[in-house]
C-alpha cells in the first residue's frame, strides 16, 4: 500500500529578491516526501540545500512552484502555526535559547504550539529520556550542555508538540563520528517506530548512507 | 500566559542587561518625582498664599471720572471747589460701609475714621512741616502697598489728629510694621476709651502709660473726651518726612471707632472721613462686588480697588519655580525616552538571534513583541516605585528648603506683627473686640487684615503622595510603551532566517 505524500514539492524554483533574473539558487525542484521515511538531501556548498529547508519550513515563501503540506499549499496556511504544530526543524548550530535550561526550551516549545499536554515537565523529561539525556540535565542550562546534548535537547524540543515531520539541517555536522551515530539512530527510530517523515539536509555521506531516500541537489537543478 | 511567564525567566536570567535599563528608569523616576513633588508643593504653596492674602477691596477715588467733570479751563472751577469735590467723595457713612459688607461676596469687614481734634493740657507738634494733615489725610493704607482707599484732606481743622479703629484686623500701621509699640501695649477692647500715643509726642509732654488725655471737639469746644493712654507706638524711620524733626504721626491719637461714633453722635456736623475694607470670598468676585456697590449706590467718583496684583506678584516666585519644574520634566522625560529608545534598539540588536529562534519555532511576531513588551513595562514598573521611594524621600529636604524662606519669612512676619501691638502671643490673648465688629469680621486674632498665619507650612508630611505616585506611574509608562514601540517595529521587520543565517 503506498503510503500518504506528507509533503509535495512541485517544480519550484527560487531566487533571491536581489539576483538577476535568471539566476535561480534552486530551478524547477520536484521531490515527494513520505511519513515512515527518513530522506537525506544532499549536494555540494552552495547548491541550494538549506535554501530548499528553509522554504519546506515556511521560512521563505517567494519561491515559484508548489510546495504542499497534507494537500494544502504553503503560501495559503499561516506558517507560523504550520512551524510551531507540523513540523520540527533541528538546526546544525541547535538554536537553543541559551538563558533556558534544557526542561525550559522544551516547555516553550509546547507553549508556543498550545498543545494540550496535561503534565509539561513530565513530557519534557519523558523526550528527554527518549533521546539519551538523563532527568539530571533537564535543569542545566543549554550553554552547559555539550554539542550532542545540545543536539538532543534541539530533537526533543522539535518532537514536543508531536509534528509529522521533521527537518534537520545539517544535524550532525558539529557531533563526532559516535554522536552521529547516535543522532541519526533516533532520526531513523522516528521514522520507523512513531512514522514520522525526516528530512535531513546534510553532505555527510555517513548519513546518507542510513538515509531510506537520497534527492542530491546540484546546481540549479536536482538529480 | 506563557509570553509573561517567559519574560520573568528573561528578566531574571538577564540581570545586568535589566538593571542597566532599571537605573535609567530609576534616575528618570527619581527625578520625575522630585520635580512633580516641586510642582505640587508649589501649587499648595500658591493656593496658600491666595489664602494667606485674602482679597481685599477698598474704596478709592475715581479721579479720571472726577478731573473728567473738572473743566480747568472754567475759571469758576477754582482748586479749592477740587478739593470739595475730592474731600465729599471720602463722605462715606458707617451705615454705608454696613450696607456695601452686607454681600454674599464679603466674607468679613473693617473700616478707619479719622478726623481733627484739639487737646487741653497737651502740646501738638508745631514743627511748620510737621505733617499732621498728612496722616490725617491717609487714613486705613493697606498692607504692603494696598491702595487702602482714599487719600485726601479731611475738612476738619484741629491740632491733632484721631484716628478710630473698628478692629485688630484694620490696623494696618501695625501690621506693615510703620508703627510698632515701644511701651504699653494695644487696648483689645474696642468699646473703651483709650488710645495710644507716638513717643515722641509722649515726650513733649512728658506722658506715660496710664496717664489720660481731654480731647475737644474742633467744631464744638463744649464737647470734650477722657481718653487713657494704653500704650505709645513709635513710628518706623524710613516713613518720617525728612523735612520735619517729628514723625509723620505725632500728632496722630489713635483709638477705637467707637470713640469716632460717639463724637458723631453728640456732634451731627462733625466731619469724619472713613476707610473701609472689605475681605471678599474669592478673586473672582470683585466685579460682581462692584457691580453691587453701584446698585447699592456708590458714588460714580468712588471705585473699588483690591490688593489682587499683590497676590499676583507675592505667587510669580513661586510660579516661576513651579514652570522651572515643569520644564525640567518635560527635558528629564525627553532625554529618559530618547536613552531608554537607544538602549532598547541596542537591546533587540543583541537579542536578534532569540527573536530568530523563537520566530522559527512558530512564535508570532506580535506574541514575540509582548513579551519583550513586557518585560520592558515590568522592569519600568518595578524601577519606578522604587524610584519614587526614593523620589519621596529626597522630595522632602528639597521641597522643605524651597518652602523653608517662606516658612521663616512668614513665621518672622507674624511675630513682627505682634511685636508691633506690643503683644508676646496675639494667639492667646481674649477675643474681647469682636462685637464691634460687625457680624462678619473674623473672630480669629492670627489673621490680620488678610494675613493669616502659617502654621500650616510648619512641615510637610508626603510630598509624593498617591496623585504624585500615579502622575509617575503614568508618565514612567507612557515613556516605557513609547520606547517599547521600537522594540515591536524592530521585532516586525526582522526575518528569522536572515536572523539564523547572520548567526551561522
Amino acid at each position: 500500500m503506498a503510503k500518504k505524500i506528507l509533503l509535495k514539492i512541485d517544480n519550484v524554483s527560487y531566487r533571491y529578491a536581489d539576483a538577476e533574473k535568471d539566476d535561480y539558487v534552486l530551478k524547477d525542484i520536484s521531490f515527494d516526501f513520505e511519513c515512515g521515511k527518513v530522506y537525506a538531501i544532499k549536494g555540494k556548498s552552495g547548491s541550494g540545500k538549506t535554501t530548499l529547508l528553509s522554504l519546506i519550513s515556511g521560512l521563505e515563501k517567494d519561491y515559484e512552484g508548489s510546495i504542499t503540506f497534507n494537500g494544502k499549499e504553503l503560501r495559503k496556511i499561516d506558517l507560523d502555526l504550520y512551524r510551531s504544530r507540523d513540523i520540527g526543524i533541528v538546526f546544525q548550530s541547535y538554536n537553543l535559547l541559551p538563558h533556558m535550561s534544557a526542561m525550559e526550551n522544551i516547555i516553550l516549545s509546547m507553549d508556543i504550539s498550545k498543545v494540550k499536554v496535561p503534565d509539561k515537565k513530565k513530557r519534557a523529561i519523558e523526550l528527554m529520556e527518549s533521546v539519551g539525556l538523563d532527568e539530571t540535565q533537564k535543569d542545566r542550562r543549554v550553554l552547559k550542555l555539550s554539542g550532542g546534548e545540545q543536539q538532543r535537547v534541539a530533537i526533543a524540543r522539535s518532537l514536543s508538540y508531536n509534528p509529522e515531520m521533521l527537518l534537520a539541517d545539517e544535524p550532525t555536522g558539529n557531533l563526532d563520528k559516535e554522536t552521529e551515530n547516535e543522532i541519526l539512530k533516533i532520526f531513523k527510530d522516528l521514522a520507523k517506530k512513531e512514522n514520522k517523515c525526516v528530512v535531513i539536509v546534510t553532505h555527510s555521506e555517513n548519513v546518507c548512507k542510513q538515509a531510506d531516500v537520497i534527492y542530491e541537489l546540484k546546481k540549479k537543478k536536482a538529480k | 500566559m506563557y509570553i509573561l511567564k517567559n519574560a520573568l525567566v528573561s528578566i531574571w536570567r538577564n540581570k545586568g542587561r535589566n538593571l542597566l535599563i532599571g537605573i535609567i528608569i530609576l534616575v528618570i523616576a527619581c527625578s520625575s518625582s522630585v520635580t512633580l513633588a516641586i510642582n505640587n508643593s508649589s501649587n499648595s504653596l500658591i493656593e496658600s498664599y491666595k489664602n494667606k492674602y485674602e482679597v481685599l477691596a477698598t474704596l478709592g477715588v475715581n479721579r479720571e471720572n472726577m478731573m473728567g467733570e473738572f473743566d480747568p479751563n472754567n475759571k469758576d472751577n477754582s482748586r479749592e471747589d477740587m478739593m470739595n469735590k475730592f474731600s465729599s467723595a471720602s463722605k462715606i457713612s458707617i451705615e454705608d460701609i454696613e450696607k456695601y459688607a452686607d454681600s454674599k461676596y464679603v466674607k468679613s469687614y473693617y473700616y478707619t475714621i479719622s478726623t481733627g481734634v484739639n487737646a487741653e493740657d497737651l502740646e501738638a507738634a508745631s514743627a511748620s512741616s510737621s505733617s499732621e494733615g498728612n496722616d490725617r489725610g491717609f487714613p486705613g493704607g493697606g498692607r504692603g502697598g494696598m491702595g487702602g482707599g482714599m487719600n485726601f484732606t479731611n475738612a476738619t481743622s484741629g491740632d491733632f489728629t484721631i484716628k478710630g479703629y473698628s478692629s485688630i484686623e484694620a490696623m494696618n500701621e501695625f501690621i506693615d510694621g510703620r508703627y510698632k509699640i515701644s511701651s504699653g501695649e494695644v487696648s483689645e477692647d474696642f468699646d473703651s476709651m483709650d488710645c495710644i500715643i507716638n513717643s515722641e509726642l509722649a515726650t513733649l509732654n512728658e506722658m506715660s502709660v496710664g496717664d489720660t488725655i481731654t480731647i475737644i471737639d474742633a467744631e464744638d469746644d463744649s464737647k470734650t473726651y477722657e481718653l487713657t493712654v494704653t500704650g505709645i507706638f513709635e513710628e518706623a524711620n524710613e516713613d518720617s518726612n525728612t523735612m520735619s524733626m517729628f514723625s509723620d504721626s505725632v500728632n496722630t491719637i489713635i483709638t477705637n471707632s467707637n470713640v469716632l461714633a460717639k463724637m458723631m453722635t453728640a456732634n451731627s456736623d462733625l466731619v469724619v472721613s472713613t476707610s473701609p475694607t472689605f475681605v471678599l470670598t474669592s478673586d473672582e468676585v470683585v466685579d460682581n462686588f462692584s457691580s453691587e456697590l453701584t446698585e447699592k449706590g456708590l458714588s460714580e467718583n468712588l471705585m473699588v480697588e483690591t490688593n489682587l496684583d499683590q497676590v499676583e506678584g507675592a505667587t510669580k516666585t513661586i510660579s516661576n519655580v513651579k514652570n522651572f519644574a515643569v520644564t525640567f520634566l518635560v527635558i528629564t522625560l525627553i532625554i529618559g525616552t530618547v536613552v531608554l529608545l537607544v538602549i532598547n534598539m541596542i537591546n533587540i540588536r543583541e537579542r536578534k538571534y532569540e527573536i530568530g529562534v523563537l520566530r522559527t519555532i512558530g512564535m508570532k511576531k506580535m506574541a514575540v513583541s509582548m513579551q519583550f513588551l513586557s518585560e520592558l513595562i515590568i522592569v519600568a514598573f518595578v524601577f519606578l516605585l522604587l524610584g519614587a521611594g526614593i523620589g519621596s524621600i529626597i522630595s522632602v529636604p528639597v521641597s522643605n528648603s524651597l518652602l523653608e524662606n517662606e516658612i521663616t519669612s512668614s513665621q518672622e512676619e507674624m511675630s513682627n506683627i505682634q511685636g508691633n501691638f506690643g503683644k508676646g502671643n496675639m494667639g492667646e490673648r481674649p477675643d474681647s473686640g469682636q462685637e464691634n465688629r460687625g457680624n462678619k469680621m473674623p473672630g480669629n486674632l492670627d489673621k490680620f487684615n488678610g494675613v493669616t498665619t502659617v502654621q500650616v507650612f510648619d512641615s510637610i508630611n508626603a510630598v509624593v503622595d498617591f496623585k504624585v505616585l500615579g502622575e509617575l506611574l503614568a508618565l514612567g509608562m507612557l515613556i516605557t510603551v513609547i520606547s517599547g514601540i521600537s522594540t515591536m517595529v524592530s521585532i516586525q521587520r526582522f526575518s528569522p532566517l536572515t536572523i539564523l543565517k547572520e548567526r551561522s
